[in-house]
């Protein structure tokens, strides 16, 4: 293994540690700075556990949504190609290129109440804008793409040959996707719905707009991070902030693990 | 085909539909609600020509320098063994999963008025690129990684017997090897940037004509509901957006000649 | 220009991969270096191309030390075994990298790589790129272009390991003739002990990091120095108790050897290979040309007899 020239790891290092590494610490430290009572009431603030729950409920729909729409559309464009699919294909990549603040603006324009379906679903019952759903609907838009990015191209690698001998040892069509297919990309799924859910809790540009921001009642934690900072409740501001950042920092194991776990695997099919 | 396949592939469309067709149907309409002269002036305002300039500028401004450094990381994480280096490893993913509003009011603590270490880049361009920088680091280590690490580097040992010093070697043989994934690397980052707001709206400051930036002014737009006006910059900044990165594109496939 | 090793020794970690090779390659041979996996030869190549440094010992081309001289300096012409195609160049290009290196006017650079071109048959190729081109004319081309340089000695790591039997073949007759055209010392490191044979002036066997014999093919293959060559250059088989190459055995009248059965014939084309068992149930095998065969007529369960092949 050639060493790279010392210069170049040391400014490396310095570069990602001072960009990336110092925020990150940055944030901790301000959290602890008070002590730990200081720091309790803070988690116990109402208005940001309100917004904790919030941001939980809106994950425990949008990333089942978004792995089913995924796992399945996957297939589909893997397994079933036509003009239909590629065209898919490209569509489904779109939300991940765009600004949150035009994904919410789009959504105004089509569900808000003076949008295209807005008062239709009003007369239904159905507030889109400044409520629940309105967040669900930004939250999938924005992580759209993350699961398929990520089991299309293992499909397409694994290939059918596994499925097909299953099929001569007479395995019928549920059989094969259950035990064989599902089995097949676990590990990019899960990869794919750590990286969804990691979005749909840290959305704020896309939330921002779709939601009014009413603090106790649409207000995601992010959105009631950046309301902190907006009025100088700094401090209250970098607890909700360690707590994101926290729960960053155990997706980002949740997601080295599943790499890991898919690496494995692909030494084992070499 | 079973009529379950059917049924399932019916309401992937339709989910799809609801979720990104109906809306964007929506925000070409509202665009063009004034008519061609209507998108027309929104899009040439001055706040808007100004917030877009600035935001392309920030945007190219960081993913280039970042291109630089995301080949610099990916390097010494894969061709270098030190301590430390699973740690950097994770780092580089945190602005994957840091939501944007967490990075942006930690910079904007650490780099702003309040600044620990008495630096003050709020309302500058300086600000602005630095934490777009932050938030697309890892679209540049992340795509040129795994093509360094299935490099077998034999090119690079049979130009050294043909008489090129390592910088020559780095220059013909690596960089354009590298090209294609960097390139679509910087491509990514850069659409990300683009679009960016949570990271950055609290230390550029949002003033009108100096630092704010596009996503910024499309939301003052929305607030006020000026629908129209926000409709149609933001298909102008889409539509150059997409210009940019098919151009990007087209780059990284002129320099995967050799692949094909 | 020849070339001297003395004493070289190199360990990776705790692996003594090369111990005390000492070996001089004349000027002008086609040398083999044959040996199987992790016997050393391709470590032993690298350091001679400057590649890899030995831990002690150094290499001598033509009299002078080049032991602490960088590779771009050693004026080597080296083949990988992947042939390390320049993807991003056309065949043109990759050919002539080492010229433009040199600083060559681009009349100059033009003229002698349409000689080369010429000379590995590519010339229709120039523009084309590495990944469109057949493993065989990526390998005409790894060799022009180290060719281009006017290299003082030619070292080609398992050239032909990747390629089709018939095509290896014909590589192996071309490069061969090839060198003798251009009289360049070269070395060819190989595990393949025919491809050896067929091609080199001197054979150079190595196992385990040592150079066990070295000398041409004939007196290799006739005068083996241990059981290791003996097995390792040729087929073997044992009849009463030693080790023989099946084609000294030979069927005979009986009374004049001893009697074996016949337990299985089998037809590889030119030749023909008989096993047969003896009273203790002990099996050798008796290689025949086709046409020795023919005459004979052999079948499963037939009692023959068999002896040494008397000179």
């Amino acid at each position: 293994m050639k060493r790279s020239p010392l210069t170049l790891r040391v400014a490396v290092l310095t570069y990602v540690g001072l960009l990336i590494g110092l925020p990150l610490f940055f944030v901790f430290q301000q959290t602890f700075s008070r002590g730990f009572g200081v720091l309790w009431q803070a988690l116990n603030d109402q208005q940001m556990d309100a917004a904790m729950i919030l941001s939980a409920k809106v994950a425990l729909v949008a990333v089942p949504l978004n792995v089913l729409f995924g796992v399945g559309t996957s297939l589909w464009i893997v397994r079933s190609p036509s003009r239909i699919t590629t065209v898919l294909d490209r569509l489904i990549d779109i939300p991940l290129a765009i600004s949150p603040i035009i994904v919410g603006l789009v959504l105004m324009l089509a569900y808000g109440q003076n949008g295209w379906f807005g008062q239709t679903f009003a007369s239904w019952g159905w507030n889109i804008m400044f409520s629940y759903p309105g967040i669900v609907i930004a939250s999938i838009f924005v992580s759209l793409p993350l699961v398929s990015r990520q089991v299309i191209p293992l499909l397409r690698e694994v290939g059918t040959h596994a499925e097909e001998t299953a099929a001569t040892l007479g395995a019928g069509p549920w059989r094969i996707f259950f035990t064989i297919t599902l089995r097949s990309i676990t590990w990019a799924t899960a990869y794919g719905v750590t990286l969804t859910l990691a979005r749909v809790i840290g959305e704020y540009g896309a939330v921002l707009v779709v939601s009014g921001n009413i603090a106790l009642v649409t207000q995601t934690l992010t959105l009631n991070i950046g309301a902190n900072f907006d009025n100088f409740n700094n401090y209250q501001g970098f607890v909700g902030s360690a707590v994101l950042a926290l729960s960053s920092i155990i997706i980002l194991s949740m997601l080295s693990i599943a790499r890991n776990r898919e690496r494995k695997r692909h030494e084992y099919l070499a | 085909m079973s009529p379950v396949k059917g049924v399932a592939r019916g309401a992937a469309v339709t989910f799809l539909s609801l979720v990104v067709l109906i809306p964007f149907a929506a925000l070409i309409t509202n665009a063009f609600n004034g008519g061609v002269s209507g998108f027309w002036s929104a899009v040439t305002a001055k706040e808007s020509l100004h917030a877009i300039g600035l935001t392309f500028f920030c945007a190219t401004l960081g993913s280039a320098l970042n291109s630089a450094a995301g080949l610099a990381t990916a390097w010494v994480l894969v061709r270098d063994r030190f301590w430390g280096q699973g740690l950097l490893n994770a780092l580089i993913d945190l602005p994957f999963a840091l939501p944007t509003v967490v990075a942006g009011v930690t910079l904007y603590a650490l780099y702003g008025p309040l600044s620990p270490i008495h630096l003050s880049l709020t309302g500058t361009w300086i600000g602005i690129t630095l934490a777009i920088m932050f938030v697309t680091l890892p679209f540049t280590v992340r795509a040129v990684q795994p093509v360094l690490e299935t490099m077998t580097f034999t090119a690079q040992a049979a130009a050294a017997t043909l008489g090129a010093s390592p910088i020559r070697i780095f220059k013909t043989i690596t960089l354009p090897a590298l090209a294609p994934s960097l390139l679509a690397g910087t491509g990514l980052a850069f659409a990300r940037a683009i679009g960016e707001y949570g990271s950055v709206v609290f230390i550029s400051n949002n003033l009108p004509y100096k630092t704010e930036l596009a996503s910024s002014y499309i939301f003052s737009l929305t607030s006020s509901s000026q629908n129209t006006a926000a409709s149609a910059v933001s298909l102008a900044l889409l539509v150059v957006a997409m210009a940019l990165l098919g151009l990007f594109s087209v780059l990284s496939y002129h320099f995967s000649r050799g692949n094909r | 220009m020849s070339i001297w090793l003395k004493n070289i020794s190199k360990t990776f970690g705790s692996d003594s991969v090369l111990t005390d090779v000492t070996q001089e390659i004349p000027e002008g041979s086609l040398t083999a270096m044959l040996g199987p996996s992790g016997s050393g030869k391709s470590t032993l190549l690298r350091i001679i191309a400057g590649l890899e440094k030995a831990d002690s010992g150094l290499v001598e081309i033509n009299g002078r030390d080049v032991s602490s001289v960088p590779v771009r300096g050693r004026n080597i012409g080296f083949c990988f075994q992947d042939y390390a195609p320049f993807n991003q160049l056309n065949v043109f290009d990759n050919i002539a990298y080492g010229l433009k290196v040199k600083k060559l006017s681009k009349t100059q650079i033009r003229q002698e790589v349409a000689e080369l071109l010429a000379l590995v048959r590519l010339d229709e190729y120039a523009d084309r790129y590495p990944r469109q081109l057949s493993g065989g004319q990526r390998q005409r081309m790894a060799l022009a272009r180290a060719l281009a340089i006017k290299p003082t000695v030619l070292l080609l790591d398992e050239p032909f390991a990747a390629l089709d039997a018939q095509v290896g073949a014909e590589m192996r007759q071309w490069v061969r003739s090839l060198q003798h055209q251009l009289g360049i010392t070269t070395i060819v490191v190989t595990h393949n002990q025919s491809e050896a044979m067929e091609m080199a002036d001197q054979l150079i066997i190595l196992n385990e990091g040592r150079i066990v014999q070295a000398g041409t093919p004939a007196e290799v293959y006739e005068f083996p120095k241990d059981e290791f060559v003996h097995s390792f250059l040729g087929p073997i088989t044992t009849f009463e108790g030693t080790a023989l190459r099946p084609h000294h055995i030979e069927f005979c009248d009986a009374g004049q050897g001893v009697g074996v059965e016949i337990v299985d014939v089998l037809h590889l084309g030119f030749e023909v290979r008989v096993t047969v068992k003896s009273s203790d149930g002990a099996l050798t095998w008796v290689q025949l040309t086709h046409d020795e065969a023919q005459r004979k007529s052999f079948a499963n369960g037939d009692f023959v007899t068999i002896r040494k092949r008397i000179s």
